[in-house]
This record gives structure tokens, sequence and C-alpha cells, in this order.
């Protein structure tokens, strides 16, 4: 298998003018950044225009990239801050509102996909720090080092908040009639008994 | 308590960090407690949520927004140095300039190591030197990234062209040029790699790729070139494929019958 260019060495190309490398950027993050604003916000509009918003950000302060600076949570970090800006823009937090929520799934849907659509009811029914930390943790794959470097947070406590949001999301879950989570794995697990 | 000691340890499950112990507690624990398994389900099912796609106006937008920068690059350069040492800016818009830039740097390489014969300056040149090539290949291994990635046929093409300018196998340009082959939307195009990735039968990751694309390959042209290379590369690994388009009637009669011939040379 081939090495990809390191996200770093990209961006410092980016940083010292070459604007086109950041196209390569793109691509990588923009499936990533876009479902994480997704979950966050629940708003797709929303969420395109944050995600333009942080290339833009990379392209203006691009002269900010430290070298040796890790590429993935420099981006979050800037991610982060523009979700923030637009809340405070809109002068209103943005929260769950049932209107942004995805219609419960008619019953001839799978169950699997019934499943995630209320998993998605629940997530934005969390507190934003809260949902914001499971879904960087969970969803986004991040280590909790580059959680913790990004919030400000030491590793332990980023840990500890994992597992209380997870908590959390779990008895949203369940009141909103999904029923106790299972998942094949765990299931396996049980079987295993 | 049990469920206490999980709340520490699952943040190190999820990434599968536990010791080997503790991996033993919780596969026992998850056993018996089902608000634990309930919890370990609902973060399973998270990491497991399928991504969301933006739509393609995301893209288009984006590019306009590099397009603005480029151009607002160029005329604040031009407005500072009357044009000198902006080019860098567009350089990877207009590949030609790159490749201009490391035909300078190549030069400039060559210079060096001809210039200073011995003593201080020369290992201070030695240097130099191994600074500028190593800036040289990564230069040439991004033109023709940057150029195999471009809309339009033509240049792709000529980032085909560029490759043949390094002067060792790059694993990065050899992938992308098999990508190339495998995925290109014009037959030149995918001709040309191929042509290119001919002087490169001694690459265990050529040869493979070069056996997988034959497998996804889609125009004659191209498979007759594919099944003649490897033939001439005496590649036996390739014969379950050969069989298969030999025996596969949607495939082109031309290309069976090359495939049929391929497999007595080869056998």
């Amino acid at each position: 298998m081939t090495r990809p260019v390191p996200d770093e060495e990209l961006m410092m190309l980016v940083r010292g003018g070459a604007g086109e490398m950041l196209g390569v950027l793109f691509d990588r993050y923009q499936v990533p950044l876009f479902s994480f604003y997704t979950r966050l916000t629940g708003d797709r509009a929303a969420s395109e225009d944050l995600v333009q918003e942080v290339f833009t950000r990379i392209l203006k302060y691009r002269r900010s990239y430290r070298p040796g600076t890790a590429f993935r949570p420099w981006i979050y970090k800037i991610a982060r801050n523009a979700h923030a800006d637009l809340a405070r823009r809109r002068r209103t937090e943005v929260e769950f509102k049932p209107e942004m929520a995805p219609p419960i799934l008619p019953n001839d849907t799978t169950a699997a996909s019934q499943q995630e659509a209320l998993l998605y009811r629940a997530l934005l029914e969390l507190p934003e720090a809260k949902r914001e930390v499971l879904l960087l943790s969970r969803f986004q794959g991040l280590p909790y080092s580059e959680i913790a470097e990004l919030t400000g947070c030491p590793v332990g406590a980023v840990k500890v908040r994992v597992h209380r949001a997870l908590q959390e999301l779990r008895e949203i879950f369940v009141r909103l009639g999904g029923g106790r989570p299972t998942n094949n794995k765990v299931a396996g697990v049980n079987h295993g008994l | 308590m049990d469920c206490d000691r999980m709340a520490k340890l699952l943040p190190d499950y999820w990434r599968g960090a536990l010791q080997a112990q503790d991996a033993e507690f919780v596969a026992a624990h998850l056993k018996v407690c089902p608000a634990c398994q309930e919890l370990v389900a609902l973060g399973e099912s998270l990491a497991e949520l399928p991504p969301e796609q933006p739509s393609p106006a995301l893209r288009e937008r984006f590019h306009a927004i590099l397009d603005a920068y480029e151009e607002g690059r160029d005329e604040a350069s031009q407005r500072v140095s009357g044009g000198l040492g902006c080019g860098r800016n567009r350089m990877w818009a207009r590949p030609a300039v790159a490749m201009g830039a490391a035909a300078v740097l190549l030069v400039a390489v060559g210079f060096l190591a001809g210039h200073y014969q011995s003593g201080d300056e020369a290992a201070h040149a030695q240097q130099e030197i191994a600074g500028m090539q190593w800036e040289l290949t990564n230069m040439r291994q991004l033109v023709v990234l940057s150029m195999l990635q471009q809309d339009s046929a033509s240049q792709r093409l000529q980032g085909v062209n560029w490759s043949r300018r390094q002067p060792k196998a790059d694993p990065m340009i050899l992938g992308a040029l098999l990508h190339t082959l495998r995925y290109d939307s014009s037959v030149d195009v995918r001709l040309a790699a191929l042509d290119a990735l001919s002087r490169y039968g001694d690459q265990r990751q050529v040869r493979q790729g070069l056996t997988e694309a034959l497998e996804s390959q889609q125009s004659p042209l191209v498979q007759v070139e594919l099944i003649d290379l490897l033939v001439a590369w005496r590649d036996g690994s390739a014969l379950d494929q050969l069989h298969q388009i030999e025996q596969d009637k949607n495939v082109d009669p031309a290309v069976r019958e090359r495939a049929r011939r391929a497999i007595d040379q080869l056998s």
C-alpha cells in the first residue's frame, strides 16, 4: 500500500502558499467534519456553511499553523470555534429543537434504521457539551489525548465526561422508546453465557 | 462496585487499550451486568453510525473560495513584488510552473555538485544538495499527484508523463499511477499510465496492481496491453484472471484470444 502524504505536510505547503493542496485536505475532512456538525447541530444547511467556514479560516489563518502541530486537533479546534461563533452570532444557543430531529421512521423500515434514527434523536437531546465530547470520542474516533488538547481538559476528565455523557444518552434513548440498547457484538457476549 | 470499575475501564476498552487482566474483568462483567451491556451497545452503535454526506454544492463552494483566494493572492503579490516570487501560490494550479521550478532546482543541484570539490565547502554543499534533492523529490511527487487529479484528461496525461522523470520508483507515485490505470475515465490516460508502469516490472506492488487492474478493466485496448505486459514479465500470478477473461463471454473476442495465448505462454 502507498503512504498518503501526511496532513501536516500538506498543511505546510498550504501555509507556504500552495492553496491548491488544501483541496486534498478538503477531500479528507469534508465528510468527517460535515458528519460531526450534522450530529452536533441537527441542521444540514448550517453544517455545510460551517464546513465552508472552517476551510475559509484555514486559508485565512494558515500562517498560524506551526510546524510540528498535529493537523487533526488543529482543524477540529477551528471547527469548534467556528461553531461557537455561529451560535454566538445567532444569539441563541444551538440546542435541540424538535423540528430539527429526523422523523421517527415508519414501522416498515428495518429495525436497525429505526434504532439509528432514535439514537440520532437521543443525541440531539443531550446537552451540547456532552453531545460534542461523545461525538468526538465515539463517532469521530479521536483519541482522548486529542480531545483533551481540544477542550483544554486533562485526559482523565475527558474519559469521565465521555462515560457520563454515554450514561445520559442511554437514559434519553430508553425514554424515547428505543428500548434497551442492544448491539450484535454485545449480544454475542451475552449469548456466550 | 464492579460497575464503577467498568466506568473507569470502558474508555480504554473502546480503544482496545486494556491490560489483559482488565480485559478479562470487562468480558466477565459484561456477561452478568445488563446496564453495562447497554452502555457498551450504545457506545458501539455510536461508533457505527454512518457518515453524513454533504451535497456536491459544498465542493463547488470550496473551490470558489480557493479560486478567489488564489486570485486575491496573485493580485496582492503582483502589487508588492511586481509578480516575482508569487508563482508558488499558483504553482499547483499551473503544474507547468511547478515543473519549471523543479527543473531549476535540478539544475541547482547539478551546479552545487559540480562546483564544490573539497574541504568544508564541499561538506556544506553536500548538505545543501541533500536538502535540495529531498525537496525536488517531494516537489516532483506533489506535481504528479496534483496533476493526476486534474479534471482535464490532457493535464492528467501530462501528469503521467511527468511521473517518468522520477529517477527511482516512488511508492506513492506508483500507487497513483495504478489508481489511474484502474479508474481514470480516459482510455488514453489509462494506456499512458500502463506504459509508465511498464518500467517497474521488478516492483511487487506494480505486478500485483496490474493483475488487479486486469480484473476490472473494461477497455479491450487496455486489456490487450495489460495482458501483453504480463506475458513480457512472465508473470504467472495472473493466470487465474487470464482464465476468467478467456471464459467470460462478455469480453471482447480479440481479448479472449489474447488471454488464451497468454495462458499458453505462461503455463
